[in-house]
């Protein structure tokens, strides 16, 4: 255990962190902390938890950076076991809220399983990836596909289009990063675009189809559910290039922007901060992605690899689906911006997920070491 | 195991990331130029749209200026009242209808059906309306009831609502408003921007519950204004009296009385009959809603003559002692007769003005030349208007002819083949009595007399004056409008009414003058239209009522008798020596 090589890590690696990846985490959490307080009114009590929050999500990332990424790759198959049988538990008697069916009540708090899945997901298909031959089979393909589907759909039938659509898109990185044949991603556009028809007619609830009629045309019902689309674009665009300052946007501020410090954090931060603020996050979201597509390109094992880029790029998917609701170029669905937006759960496994990249990152050598 | 890692390693290549990341990056910029598109290039619109559900301009309630004669007397106030209304939604939303009780108290006090009221509502909420009326104008006591029944999404606001305490006497003049305070009628129409004053405005920041978070901007309110009009609503309310009285005695159609302050151009009186009452206005009709006095045109008659006279003696044709032969009584004019009502010889100016004799002013009339007989016309003002400014005031009709044979000439100076206005009448009466300077008229008081403009020389004015004071004594056809203790100059007129064909029965009687005689102050003009029964005569009709008008008006304004001397000595020696008459 002596080595040199040991000695020369510095204290980052020692603590398994990675600095760069860190420090941007922490900056777009300051960011996120700014704005809530702009979009709460001032309220210190909201600051206060989402404060707290976001301790408890950097203890958390502390904590899993710790565990080698080789605990994960054992415990891939029980993880994913445990949570499509939660799903299922939840789909029975899950706790019904927000019209929805999402929590699972153990006694002690309510969970939701979908959050645990959303990391269950990518290191099962890494896991089941990384043991096959490379590139897939066709056949191993479809096993992955089988194993991305049934949470998906178990979640999509709670109903949770955004998790679900995060589910889905971090198994399918997976499969991507592993070197899906493109005959086989045709294939894929192909059968989608197939099943959207039956999506519409069959699975999608009223209210989501509701969402996508007024995505495609928000003034057709003003001031019903039309009216987030309308609000959030007129707040971004009165932004203007230069914003009209922190605490001063007046949508945001004069509560004409519903779920501001949730959701529609983006276009309370638009307002206030103009086109160079938005540059800005999303230069800062670019480098995170950035820096953790480089980690997974250093990792040396399929398995890691495989695991940091899928999640790595479904954070990328949550603020691509998050900004691009609230810009108006995506229908409405429920996706928080990730560590900006105020609130708790998803937090949590987003910088959980950050643990495991940094995990990646940083065990490699001595998981090289021990073999 | 090693070997194997190696192997997978070089299978998953690293193009697959560079690909994702060069598509994460390509988002991005995307997402950036949805921004920019909607920030920079195309942001005017929804900038519009955020400022339109945050700005708001609140207006100040300003209250209806009032109208004051010219004395302070109010002729027109405004008196709090509320307004009921309500918001569907809210009650719609608070299930409010299910408050049977407060809604039974509601439409009781509203004094509207209760079965029908909850209708309206119902509709209203069906329909998702925001505001509807339940009821206006009601007592701020009553507003202070509805208040108490507390019915979620009922309203009350805080109005006002005009009242005239004068009522019919100044009704046509002063006008009224409609239900939202704006001026439609008279003054109050005419005189509405200043009535109304400009209400402060507030430019605020709204937030989405509607209160106002920030006042960015404020308008100082500009304060409604009284108007004070010229109006003596002693004299005013006096004329309505006699005038109503002499309309109803004579049957009549109707009638104006017009008086103007001679020194100044102020209308100090100007009422007509029928009138209404502009507090109740379902009392109101066509008929009686017409202010008669500037709108109105009729063939003025006889009261036209001293016109004539005076226009000949500036012109030189005649002089004041000279005699006009009018025998026999008529004379032929291109195959037309002139008459009088008999043959009175050779007379003076004084008698022509006195008898009113229509060949005397005839022979006058064409005496001097065409032009400066019509120029008189003009320059009396006829057929311009007085500039009272009234609203609706007519400049009255006078026909600028090529030619004229002498047949019109000599209709036009006995009052035919002109149409005038009362209140033209007046003006031209009232230049004479200020010595041929005209002043233009107003409706409004004056703190300075109207700057005046001669149209008639001095001399020539003050003759036909003194000829027209000779009317009202005995042997004129007006000794009805003489006023004890003072010395009256007027002329009669009674022209008969044009209808189609021709010229009827019916008749306006007409008396104009101007009191006092030894410095004139007003100017009368008394109009009764259509006196029905035995009495249609000028001197008969609208003389008494200018007698005791005009002897009230001198009364009121303080005019020193200028006839007192020898009367009330020759009344004396006469109670001293037959005590028993």
């Amino acid at each position: 255990m002596d080595n040199p090589e040991r000695e020369r890590k510095n204290f980052w690696q020692r603590i398994h962190l990675d600095l760069p990846l860190l420090t941007a985490l922490l900056c777009l959490m300051g960011l996120g902390v700014a704005v809530i307080y702009s979009a709460g009114g001032g309220d210190t009590g909201l600051i206060i938890r989402q404060l707290t929050r976001l301790g408890l999500a950097i203890v958390v990332m502390l904590v899993v950076a710790q565990i080698p990424p080789a605990f994960y790759q054992r415990w891939a198959v029980p993880l994913f076991a445990l949570g499509c049988g939660m799903l299922v538990a939840v789909l029975l008697f899950g706790h019904v809220g927000k019209g929805a069916q999402r929590w699972l009540d153990i006694g002690v708090t309510k969970f939701q399983p979908s959050e645990i899945m959303k990391l269950a997901v990518p290191i099962m298909l890494a896991w089941f990836i990384s043991r096959k031959p490379l590139p897939p089979t066709f056949r191993d393909v479809f096993i992955g596909f089988v194993l991305v589907l049934t949470p998906t759909l178990l979640i999509a039938k709670q109903p949770d289009l955004g998790t679900s659509l995060l589910i889905a898109s971090s198994g399918i990185f997976v499969l991507f990063l592993a070197g899906l044949s493109w005959k086989i991603i045709g294939g894929m556009v192909l059968a989608f675009s197939a099943f959207l028809p039956i999506m519409w007619f069959f699975i999608m609830h009223a209210y989501q189809k509701q969402r996508v009629l007024t995505f495609l045309d928000p003034q057709q019902d003003k001031l019903g559910s039309g009216y987030h689309i309308i609000q959030s674009q007129i707040a971004i665009g009165s932004g203007g290039v230069s914003g009209k300052g922190w605490l001063n946007g007046t949508q945001s501020q004069l509560e004409f922007l519903p779920e501001r410090h949730t959701d529609f954090i983006f276009a309370v931060f638009a307002e206030e901060f103009g086109l160079f603020g938005i540059l800005f996050l999303l230069a800062l979201y670019l480098y995170i992605v950035g820096r953790g597509m480089v980690i997974a390109m250093r990792a040396q094992e399929a398995f890691t690899r495989l695991l940091a880029g899928s999640i790595m790029l479904t954070f990328f998917v949550y603020v691509f689906v998050n900004i691009g609701m609230v810009s108006g170029l995506l229908p409405v669905v429920g996706v928080p911006l990730p560590l900006v937006s105020y609130g708790g759960t998803s937090m949590l496994t987003l910088m959980a997920g950050f643990g495991i990249v940094m995990a990646i990152s940083t065990h490699r050598r001595l998981l090289h070491n021990n073999r | 195991m090693n070997k194997r890692n190696a192997k997978q390693k070089k299978q998953i290549s690293n193009w697959r990331f560079y690909t994702v990341f060069a598509a994460v990056a390509l988002v991005f910029t995307g997402l950036a130029f949805r921004a920019a598109y909607i920030q920079v290039i195309d942001p005017e619109m929804l900038r519009e749209q955020g400022d339109r559900r945050t700005h708001r301009f609140l207006a100040n309630q300003v209250h209806r200026g009032m109208i004051k004669d010219r004395n302070g007397l109010e002729l027109a106030i405004s008196a709090p009242v509320n307004t009921v209304w309500a918001d569907p939604k809210v009650i719609g939303q608070h299930q409010g209808l299910e408050k049977t009780r407060q809604w039974r108290a509601l439409s009781e006090v509203l004094n509207k059906p209760h079965d029908k009221l909850l209708a309206k509502v119902e509709t209203a909420i069906e329909k998702q309306r925001r505001f509807i009326y339940l009821g206006r104008h009601i007592p701020p006591s009553m507003a202070e009831y509805v208040e108490q029944l507390d019915i979620p999404g009922v309203y009350t606001r805080a109005e006002s609502k005009r009242y005239y305490p004068y009522g019919e006497v100044s009704a046509h003049l002063v006008g009224f408003t409609n239900v939202d305070d704006d001026g439609i009628e008279g003054i109050e129409k005419q005189f509405n921007e200043a009535l109304t004053g400009e209400a402060g405005k507030r430019h605020v920041l709204k937030d989405a519950r509607g209160r106002v978070i920030k006042v960015l901007d404020e308008e100082e309110s500009k304060p409604a204004k009284d108007v004070y009009l010229s109006i003596d609503q002693g004299i005013q309310a006096l004329a309505y009296q006699e005038l109503k009285k002499a309309v109803k005695y004579h049957g009549a159609d109707s009638g104006s009385l017009v008086m103007i302050d001679v020194t100044s151009g102020e209308i100090l009186a100007l009422v007509n009959s029928p009138s209404f009452n502009p507090n109740n206005r379902s009392t109101l009709t066509s008929r009686n809603s017409r202010n008669r006095a500037v709108t109105d045109n009729f063939e003025p008659g006889s009261s036209i003559k001293p016109l004539v006279v005076l226009s000949a003696l500036e012109f030189g044709s005649i002089a004041a002692t000279d005699m006009v032969d009018t025998a026999p009584g008529w004379m032929q004019i291109g195959g037309r007769r002139v008459r009088d009502s008999k043959n009175y010889g050779e007379m003076d100016l004084v008698s022509i003005l006195q008898k009113s004799s229509n060949v005397g002013v005839t022979k006058l009339a064409l005496s001097m030349p065409v032009e400066h007989y019509l120029d008189a016309y003009y320059n009396a003002g006829f057929g311009s208007d007085t500039g009272s400014m009234i609203l609706g005031e007519s400049a009255g009709v006078f026909y600028d002819r090529r030619r004229w044979s002498d047949f019109e000439l000599a209709t036009l100076s006995f009052g035919y083949g002109l149409s005038v206005t009362p209140l033209q009448i007046a003006h031209f009466y009232a230049t004479i009595a200020a010595g041929g300077i005209q002043r233009p008229l107003s409706i409004l008081k004056l703190d300075k007399p109207n700057e005046g403009e001669r149209r008639f020389s001095a001399t020539a004015s003050n003759q036909v004056l003194k000829m027209m004071e000779k009317v009202t004594q005995e042997g004129g056809t007006g000794i009805k409008a003489a006023v004890k203790g003072f010395r009256i100059a007027g002329k009669t007129g009674t022209s008969r009414k044009a209808v189609a064909g021709g010229y009827g029965h019916d008749y306006y009687a007409t008396f104009a003058g101007v009191a006092p005689m030894s410095s004139p102050k007003i100017a009368t003009v008394v109009v009764i239209n259509d006196p029905k029964g035995d009495e249609y005569h000028g001197g008969d009709v609208a003389a008494p009522v200018f007698s005791k008008v005009v002897s009230g008006a001198l009364r009121i304004l303080n005019q020193n008798p200028d006839q007192l001397p020898e009367k009330t000595l020759e009344i004396a020696q006469h109670q001293e020596g037959t005590p028993s008459v």
